[in-house]
């Protein structure tokens, strides 16, 4: 039952932290790290609200023993402004009102990041099935999936990109 | 509590790990191991990560695929040579939970979980599995109707590719992502000179485990690939399939549209 040192590449500062065997990510980030934007909704991988991105890709840090990151790259809501100025991502979700209670914000920016990043021009239905993981019980998903589609599309304007290579 | 997560570097370590250890438990994905530990109750004090032991391999370049128990269903999704298993593997989850879970993990679910598992039943796959005894192959079936020890890792899949248009999938869901099985159908009905020969048909939902349809099989070999045929076949999975009662579906509601669904699986209706 002893803890260990954990190391963590966190938005990409080398993060240190004590922990207890089979502490998740989701409760590093948010108990070790203070880094609470991703929220602990069912501790199962139902609701989505821990999404966090590991190498990019969209992964519940509620399932993920830190003792497995094996250091790769974690990357949180709170990497992704550039000191004041906030990703396409959060812009969007802020003017078109895809966030009321804010709780699936976090995980929903995530994930879409993460399919913007493999998919930079998706069809409606390339976000429905990108966000399939993550609930919401106050929008009613369309408001979020206007929003990122508006930031696909600022961001393909800012720096065109074809699909990522398979 | 957890007491330990081990994270060997190699097969050997893994095993001896799970032996010097009663509650030890092999972890891959975690998307059905965290769970069941964080609820508190499962009698798990150890885990065991083969995160380290590269099995996550798949060669898929011949006839004969190998796929790496620890391969992630993205990673299999998104191999270029393995386009005909896309579209089961779409059906499993989200995206964010395909980005953990893993084939092998997939074949100790029970129904109606585990959508992957039908597919290599249908497939006729055999599973690599390590003790401290050795290496052996076990068919699916032989594994899905006795498991394996909890000192035993599953380390490979393997089956033949399909030939093209022989291989047919529908899994029937309350929504159209994230969702488990009403039924699930994966059917590999090869023609060998027009006719269906050893026709395999594997169901999810219709049992604690995926089961094959052994009647509805027999009614298809030798027989055209047509829609008498199909109905024919339709008509006796009943004789194969137990349906259960859950919060997704009844016995009898699955019952009633497990043929419905096999013949949309296979002509596309």
């Amino acid at each position: 039952m002893s803890s260990t040192v954990v190391t963590l590449n966190v938005n990409g500062e080398s993060r240190e932290f004590l922990c207890r065997p089979g502490t998740t990510l989701l409760d590093a980030l948010r108990e070790n790290l203070a880094l609470n934007a991703a929220k602990k909704g069912c501790a199962q991988g139902s609701c989505g609200t821990c999404t966090v991105l590991i190498e990019g890709r969209a992964v519940f840090s509620c399932l993920v023993p830190v003792e497995t990151v094996f250091g790769r790259p974690v990357e949180t809501l709170e990497g992704l402004a550039s000191g004041d100025t906030l990703h396409p991502l959060q812009a969007a979700f802020i003017e078109g009102f895809a966030t009321q209670c804010g709780f699936c914000t976090s995980g929903m920016i995530l994930a879409a990041k993460a399919l913007l990043r493999a998919n930079p021009d998706p069809t409606r239905d390339d976000v429905v099935r990108a966000i399939s993981g993550n609930v919401c019980r106050c929008t009613g998903y369309e408001a979020i999936v206007d929003a990122i589609l508006t930031a696909a599309a600022r961001l393909q304007k800012a720096t065109p990109r074809k699909r990522a290579a398979e | 509590m957890l007491r330990a997560i081990d994270v060997p570097q190699t097969t050997a370590q893994a095993l001896n790990s799970l032996v010097r250890a009663r509650d030890a438990a092999v972890i891959a994905g975690g998307t059905t191991m965290m769970p069941r530990v964080q609820a508190g109750d499962s009698g798990i004090g150890a885990l065991v990560s083969l995160g380290r032991l590269k099995l996550d391999r798949i060669e898929a370049k011949g006839e004969r695929i190998v796929i790496g128990a620890a391969a992630t269903l993205a990673a299999i999704a998104e191999h270029k040579a393995l386009g005909f298993l896309a579209g089961a593997i779409d059906s499993v989850g989200s995206p964010t939970l395909r980005n953990l879970a893993t084939i092998g993990g997939n074949l100790f679910m029970k129904q109606p979980y585990g959508d992957l598992a039908v597919c290599l039943l249908a497939l006729d796959a055999e599973l690599t599995v390590i003790s401290k005894k050795g290496t052996r192959k076990i068919p699916i079936a032989a594994f899905l109707a006795k498991s394996i020890g909890r000192d035993t890792i599953v380390t490979a899949v393997s089956f033949m590719r399909p030939a093209k248009g022989s291989w047919f999938y529908r899994k029937a869901m309350r929504r159209a992502q994230n969702s488990a099985a009403i039924v699930t159908i994966a059917a590999h009905l090869p023609p060998t000179k027009g006719k269906i020969a050893e026709a395999r048909i594997a169901l999810g939902g219709c049992g604690e485990r995926p089961v094959r349809a052994k009647a509805a099989e027999q009614a298809l070999n030798g027989a055209k690939l047509d829609a008498a045929s199909i109905s024919t076949a339709a008509g006796l999975l009943a004789n194969d399939a137990k349906p259960f009662t859950d919060a997704y579906a009844s016995a009898w509601y699955r019952a009633r549209v497990l043929p419905v669904h096999f013949r949309r699986a296979v002509l596309g209706e």
